[in-house]
């Protein structure tokens, strides 16, 4: 992987994270102002970002770690 | 003391003597000297008045029954200077170039150079021309905002109300949002293109290994087909979290865009409330950086997800 490569993969980490956190959190509120179900769905959303953001960043530092473990054991 | 560029020696004295000076008023004139050292009486032209930036843009004229903002008129203005400059430079392209001609053939040898080491020789040829686009638009509204008088011409509108003629495109939240649409559906019709919509599609709707595993639990194989059908409900968990994944790019690729821009131009004004004359100048220099890298950081990223999106699921992972 070039320097270009792995320098871009990295910038996109941060603002990924708090991306997927307020769609979580903005869905939710939407929803509980339509069904008037508070707290529920702000939770829910909470919860799936949370998941989403932790996903996504274990998916862009995958093949950082992998090299990783090549050096190692070379 | 020997020459040094092309200034003799008194001379950068003076010119050093001079940017001194002007610091020195600037910090009495600016509401910071006025605050810690009181009014010491001077003009009143020198200070600046204290801003209010506001969030949303302002509508100056509708056309057709579609409201005009400052913003939009700013985008325009940089589509015509981009064209224009790229029409003057390859009016008349000659063997020996002119200065214009090589600075641009040089910037844009190096955006392809760019796009071929991050996406390989032939997908970077293929995605230059989209990349290189955002790259020169977002670079173009961000360096057109800094010019000197640039959002402090007023007129007023229909309504009556006194508004700024040009704001920097970037700062309204519309123009990085169609810019990051535009990034978001460009990287989709690659992805379905060269991977054909089957094989693109299976990296979201993961049911093989479910359904797989359904036909052995009926055939009775009781131990294989549960283990393989937990598996099968993660894969469709995975998909999902792809198929999300995507959107929460589009909403970060608009707020990074939007967010920097926006808060290079308020620490601008702030600045420039608080110590008018020389010493903004190094924030300036920082918002040519900012600038810089934003329009980079939105065009690689661009280029980054095309790469992922042209390469199989399998063969990325592994």
């Amino acid at each position: 992987m070039s320097r270009w490569v792995a320098a871009l993969r990295l910038v996109g980490v941060g603002f990924f994270v708090g991306g997927s956190i307020l769609l979580g959190v903005v869905a939710g509120l939407w929803l509980d102002n339509k069904l008037n179900s508070a707290p529920i769905w702000v939770i829910v959303g909470l919860f799936l970002g949370l998941v989403i953001a932790f996903y996504g960043v274990y998916r862009m530092i995958l093949p950082f770690m992998g090299n990783k473990r090549d050096k190692e054991n070379s | 003391m020997p020459k040094r560029g092309r200034f003799s020696f008194p001379v950068l004295v003076g010119i050093s003597v001079l940017i001194l000076a002007l610091g020195v008023i600037s910090l009495l004139s600016g509401a910071l000297g006025k605050s810690l050292l009181g009014d010491i009486g001077l003009p009143g032209w020198l200070s600046v008045p204290q801003p209010h930036p506001e969030l949303p843009a302002e509508v100056v004229f509708h056309l057709l029954g579609f409201p005009i903002t400052n913003s939009i008129i700013t985008a325009w203005l940089s589509i015509i200077i981009l064209v224009g400059i790229f029409y003057a430079a390859t009016r008349r392209v000659k063997l020996v170039p002119t200065r214009l001609q090589i600075m641009l053939e040089s910037a844009l040898g190096w955006l392809l150079n760019f796009c071929q080491s991050v996406a390989g020789e032939e997908n970077g040829r293929r995605f230059f021309p989209v990349v290189a686009t955002i790259f020169l638009f977002v670079i173009a509204n961000a360096w057109l905002s800094l010019l000197p008088g640039f959002g402090s011409i007023l007129i007023t509108n229909a309504e009556g109300e006194t508004v700024h003629l040009l704001r920097g495109a970037n700062t309204d939240i519309n123009l990085p949002l169609a810019l990051a649409l535009i990034s978001f559906i460009f990287v989709e019709y690659w992805g379905i293109r060269s991977l054909g919509g089957r094989r693109y599609l299976r990296k979201f709707v993961n049911v093989g290994q479910f359904f797989r595993s359904m036909g052995q639990l009926v055939r009775g194989r009781l131990r294989a087909g549960l283990s393989g059908m937990f598996t099968g409900v993660i894969n469709i968990f995975v998909g999902m979290l792809e198929a999300l994944s995507e959107l929460v790019r589009i909403i970060s690729f608009t707020f990074r865009l939007f967010g920097n821009m926006t808060a290079g131009e308020i620490l601008l004004l702030i600045v420039a409330f608080l110590v008018p004359w020389v010493l903004v100048l190094p924030f300036y220099g920082l918002e040519l950086l900012v600038g810089f890298v934003q329009a980079l950081i939105f065009s690689g990223l661009t280029l980054v997800f095309a790469t992922i999106a042209v390469t199989h699921h399998e063969a990325e992972t592994a």
